[in-house]
Formats: C-alpha cells, structure tokens, sequence
C-alpha cells in the first residue's frame, strides 16, 4: 500500500508505426496547412504534414492555450511531399488544450487544420500504468476548425467505467492506475465550493477494479466531484475521470439518465455528467414539482 | 473524350456532390472532364478534386463577388424549363433556365451528364445537336411524385441513356416509364479507397453511420442492441452521424438502460477512421436508394449486417459471404445477424477480408470504366433520329399523352399540381 511516485517519462518509441496517408496533392497557398494525426496505444502521436514547398527547418509547434507555454517538435521528410513529428508517450505533455502550429524556417507559426485522425489505438485503451502516470494526448478538431491536442497527465490515474443510474443511488465502477488500491481506499463524494464536508462511500471490488455507490438521497442541491482515495486518508486523493478512449470531449456523448428524488426543499434531480475536462461529478438540481423531468440532459 | 457534369451546386456538401466529384476524378484520367455547377454560393468547393478537373458556375450567388447575380430581376422570376415538380424548384428561376439553356446551346462536349432529375429535363430539351445526353437518377424513380415522373417521362425520351444505381431501379424505369431508344443502365456510385488502413476486426465494436432520420430505423438498430447485450455484453455500439431523432434515440437508450453500450457520436467527417474502430457495421434502414454508408463500411473491411430495404443493398451484399442481409423492421432478425458475427470470430474475420476484396468492384477507377463503355456504346449506335424517337413516346400510349399534357402545363408555368418532394 505505497504511493507510488511518478518518475520523470521515458523516452520511448510509438509502439505502432504510423501509417502513411496518401493523399492527392491539391493544396494551394491559400489553403492552411493540414495534419494526419496517427496516436499509438502507449499514448504517443504523430503528426504528418504535407509539405509546403518551402525549404529550411521546419517545426510542429504545439502550444498550450492558457499559458502560452510551447513544446516544438522537428519535422522530416518520411516520404514525397510529406513531414513527419513525433510526440512519444515519454515526452511530458502537461495537462490542457494544446494548439497546433508549423513553423517554417523562421517564418510565423501558421496554424494546423485537422487531416484524418487515425485513432483507433485508443479506443478501449489499458495502459499498464507500470509508469506511475496515465499519459492521454486526444488530437480532435476546434469548433473554428483547427487541430489542438488535448492532453491529461494523471499520477495516480481512476478510469470511471461503467455508471449504473439506480433509483437512489448511483453506482460508479472504474479502474486505478499507478498506485495500489488498499485496504482503507475510500471514495469522496465532494461538494464544489461551500463549507459541507465531503461524503465518505465505501469502495470495493478486485484490485485494481474498484466500485463505489454515490447515495443521492444524501446530496444537496450543487456540484459534487468524485475523488477515490485508494490508499485511504493518508494516500493520494485521485480525481474520477474518463480517459482513456478517442473521445475528446466526453461530456455530449457520455450522458445518463436522471434520477427523481424527493430533496430536503423540494423534488431534485441528480446525474452523473463529465465535465469539460472529462472528470466524473454529479449534479443535484430542483426540478419543477409539476410532472416528471425530461428523460434527457 | 470530352466529358460535362451539370450539378445543382458543386460547391456544397452531399452525396451527389461528393459522387460527382469522385466519378469526375476518375474520368480525368483518361478524358477531358468538367463539372458544370449551376449554382456557386462560396469560393472553393468543400469536397477537394482533382486540379485536371475544370469547375464553373452558371449562377454566381455569391453577395461579395462582382459578378452576383442575386439582384437579377431575371433570379426572381420563376424557372419554365425546370419542372416544377421537382424538390428543388424554388432555387430555380427564369436566369437559371436561360444561362442552363445558352451553357447546353454551345456546350463543347462530346457527353453531358446531368445529375438529377431537373437537370435532365435541361439537358432532353436543351442540348445542341451533337453531344450523348446522359441522365443520372441518384435517387429512385419510386421516390418521385407522380406529377415529376410524368415530367420526365415527356422529354427523357430525348436522352441517349438513363443510368440509375440499382438494378432494380433500372427496371422500375425500364418497366413503367417507358422510354423508347433510352439506355437504361445501372452503374453504382464510386467509392474510393479509404484514407486508412482497414479495420484489424479485434475491436468488439458495432459501428453505424448515417442522418439521425426515421428512414434509418435506429430505434430498430438500438433495440435489436438490447438483445446482443443480453447474450454479449462485451459489445457495444456507436451511431455516427446528426439528425432530428437523436433526442427521441437518447430516451431510448436511456430506457432499456443501454447508456453504457450504446454511443450517439455525432457527426464524424471523414467517416472513414471511425469505421476503422469498429469490427462490424450494421444498416437498418427501410429504404436505401443505394447504400452509400455501406460500400464506405466494406471498403475499410467491415462486414455488414443489413436489412435486406429496398434498393441498393441486396445488390452491393453477398449474403452470407462478405456480410449478412436480414429481414426489414424485424429486431429479432437484425440481433441475430449481429450475434451470428459477434460470436464467430472466424466466420466474421472471414466475411471482413470478402468484404474488402468485393467492395473493390466500387473503386472510381472501375466505375469510371463503366460509363466509358456505356458513352462508347451510345456513341457507335444508329437509330431514330431523338425526333423521331420523342413523337413515338409521345404516342404510344395513353399514359405517354398524358405526361405529354403535362409537360404543356409545366412549360406554361401554371400548373397546379402539388410540389415535387425535397431529394
């Protein structure tokens, strides 16, 4: 029952080799440049960019977006016409929502479209979690249309599986990377903001699957984010969250039913939801007393 | 040979569109090919094309460009020669019929192929002596009202040939229009080779793809997925694709608590990688004009479990051997084509490479094949001269007067017969 602590990511190479992309040439100036991503089961990725026609070094430069911070990746030719960059799982990626850019000798980074995403190897991804992390970088594209790479870095990681809606509780099965689960783990049914103490639920399950019931009936009205603490109050207080898939954003896609229950001030209704940063929290709200809440959120 | 598209608007998104452009693509190999767009509302087309095919507008809707055509007094009088009957009448006009009819008055061309139903009329009434006259119907005669199939059957006797995607559409023209010296031939819509590897068949996923609409029957496709839980629940489901049912679908997953098996993922483009992810594909619409979605799904080595709808899918599956046809509206039936591959991972990986080799057959290269033998074929025939041909259509029969008549109406522009469906 140790903590394991994460150790600096190794370098290593995509598992899978990335595949070509053929494609016709009918880029002109005044198309952006585009990307084929290729992500492997480890977590890396690849980028392919067709080539510009301009000579001198060229950089794919990833940039986070509420930092500014930026991780350059070289581009070489892998075939006529085509640049390759690479971004091994080892590479620390931090967590946030990283842009896309190519640079271009020592011209301006030109921002990056989206090409084909071949992410197959991420669907139903288990990673060992040998490492200590969980390393996840889901390219997808923008609501204006450009390639950003959405990143988490979890040490300790706890996947949230399967949901079961109940009528007065919710119950939450997951899996826990990078640390052992032990006897005194313990899941937290914490409110956002407020002074109200988090909820205490008992966890069980085979190592390292875990399972846990929220019990509606005892949440109030608000936010209440999901934590596991797998080696009890003395280890790491780990936050739920769904990860590993090709999903970038769970939140429209992962929805459940809600559940109707009578609430200290009225009739309420609770579901679990992923938040933009795909963590597992539960919403209590007041329904109109008047007939039977929408099935869907 | 010299080849001319006439599209609706080449610069928009659909399946025709797509078609058109793959088809042009694949002809420009070895001819001299254009598509010919009679609307352009934005600069470039969405779908990029082969630079060797030449892409221009008749009408320029476009408000920032110097040459719109939006104010024309002319935009705003209604169309004569396009008929009336057809779903997209109200974007046509008194401009679109004089620029459609100067483009086919001088067109230099050796075949003009016109892609929906108005824009056959053009091309039967219209077209200089000279160039084959090509109709393509990408959705289904039985699909038409009666008031448009009586205004096709009036000048589609002046085409050289009718080509439709179906055998079986090409015999519902061939058994109740009739069209005297009009080739009528089946050619399949192309589908090129995916941009990604094919499928490994490892995944335990049953993909889907299509408009969110009640022709899909997804509620089927959801329901029969509540059985295949029963017996696998190691399976699960996505449904790609945006429509105004994906409410009504959410409450059924919801309802037969299927929320952890069964996905709405929205609309993916391109499709292709998400087929990738998937191991089989499942179709349970009613009706399927062609079946586009399954050719794609076969092409990146899926077999497919469909309903056995009309038109197209009996036609592009071989049962049994590269995927598996299954009664129409019967849940039961559809369930049990998925659990017959889910549980037989030899027969399925079996299907899936069957799949791959005969969906081959698809490859633009091949149906561009298909209509250069079909425009070499019209070209050496001898017959009638079209004048000749069209006096005796308009004779024959009672029913060939009768569309005569309204061929009359529709060109007088006054008719008061009820407005074609939207395709």
């Amino acid at each position: 029952m140790t903590t394991l602590v994460p150790r600096p990511p190794q370098p290593q190479q995509p598992s899978v080799p990335p595949q070509p992309v053929p494609r016709r040439a009918e880029e002109d100036t005044a198309v952006p440049p585009r990307a084929d991503c290729v992500a492997d089961s480890a977590g890396g990725l690849t980028f392919d960019v067709t080539e510009t026609g301009e000579s001198g070094a060229a950089l794919l430069v990833l940039r986070r977006r509420d930092d500014g911070a930026e991780v350059s990746l070289p581009l070489t030719p892998v075939s006529e016409g085509r640049l390759r960059a690479a971004l091994p799982s080892g590479v620390a990626l931090p967590e946030g929502r990283w842009d896309a850019y190519v640079r271009l000798a020592d011209g301006e980074p030109q921002r990056l479209v989206p090409g084909v995403n071949d992410l197959r190897s991420l669907v139903d991804r288990m990673p060992s979690g040998s490492l200590g992390h969980v390393a996840v970088r889901i390219p997808y594209a923008t609501k204006h249309g450009n390639l950003t790479v959405r990143s988490w870095l979890r040490a300790p990681h706890a996947e949230a599986g399967e949901l079961h809606v109940g009528e007065r509780v919710l119950e939450v099965r997951g899996r826990v990377y990078g640390v052992a689960l032990g006897p005194d783990a313990y899941a937290e049914v914490s409110p956002r903001g407020g002074d109200t103490a988090p909820l205490r639920a008992e966890v069980t399950g085979d190592a390292p699957d875990f399972r846990f019931d929220v019990p509606y009936d005892e949440l109030a009205e608000g936010v209440w984010d999901l934590w596991l603490r797998p080696a009890g109050q003395a280890g790491p207080r780990v936050r739920l969250a769904r990860l590993l898939d090709d999903v970038a954003d769970k939140k429209a896609i992962f929805t459940y039913p809600k559940a109707e229950l009578r609430g200290a001030h009225g009739p309420v209704e609770a579901h679990p939801y992923y938040t933009v940063d795909n963590d597992l929290s539960v919403a209590v709200t007041a329904r109109s007393p008047k007939g039977p809440a929408p099935k869907t959120s | 040979m010299h080849i001319s598209f006439l599209i609706h608007n080449a610069y928009g998104i659909g399946g025709t569109i797509r078609t058109t452009f793959n088809l042009a693509d694949a002809l420009a190999d070895h001819h001299d090919v254009e598509v010919v767009s009679v609307f352009r509302h934005r600069d470039e087309p969405v779908f990029a094309h082969d630079p060797r095919v030449r892409v221009r507008h008749l009408v320029d809707l476009r408000k920032d460009s110097p040459g719109y055509d939006g104010e024309d007094p002319e935009h705003r009088a209604r169309a004569r020669v396009f008929p009336r009957a057809e779903g997209r009448y109200a974007q046509y006009s008194a401009l679109s019929d004089r620029r459609i009819a100067a483009h086919l008055a001088t067109v230099e061309a050796d075949v003009v192929v016109g892609t929906r139903p108005g824009l056959n009329v053009h091309l039967a009434r219209q077209t200089r002596r000279g160039p084959l006259r090509v109709g393509q119907e990408h959705l289904t005669l039985d699909s038409h009202s009666a008031a448009l199939r009586a205004a096709l059957r009036a000048v589609y006797p002046c085409l050289d040939a009718l080509t439709t995607t179906t055998e079986a559409d090409a015999r519902a023209y061939r058994g109740t229009m009739r069209l005297p010296g009009v080739r009528i031939q089946a050619v399949p819509n192309p589908v090129p080779a995916p941009v990604v590897e094919p499928a490994d068949g490892s995944g335990k996923w049953v993909v889907a793809a299509g408009r969110l609409a009640p022709v899909k029957r997804y509620d089927l496709l959801i329901r029969a997925f509540d059985r295949v839980r029963g017996q696998r629940p190691d399976w699960r489901l996505r449904i790609y694709g945006g429509g105004k049912q994906k409410e009504r679908l959410r409450a059924l997953i919801d309802d037969l608590d299927l929320y952890n098996h069964v996905y709405l993922m929205g609309p993916a483009n391109p499709i292709e990688p998400e087929w990738a992810k998937g191991s089989i594909a499942a179709v349970t619409s009613s009706l399927e004009s062609f079946g586009m979605t399954i050719v794609e799904a076969m092409r990146c080595g899926l077999p497919v479990v469909s309903t056995d709808c009309p038109h197209g899918p009996g036609e592009i599956i071989d049962n049994g051997v590269d995927g598996r046809l299954v009664e129409v509206g019967n849940v039961e039936a559809i369930a049990g084509g998925l659990l017959e591959l889910i549980n037989d991972d030899a027969l399925r990986h079996r299907m899936a490479v069957r799949a791959l080799q005969d969906s081959a057959r698809f490859d633009p290269a091949r149906i561009a094949e298909r209509y250069e033998s079909l425009f070499s074929g019209l070209s050496r025939r001898s017959g009638p001269s079209r004048l000749a041909r069209v006096r005796e259509s308009l004779h024959r029969t009672r029913g060939a007067l009768l569309s005569g008549a309204y061929a009359v109406r529709d060109a007088a522009g006054r008719d008061g017969l009820r407005k074609g469906r939207t395709a």
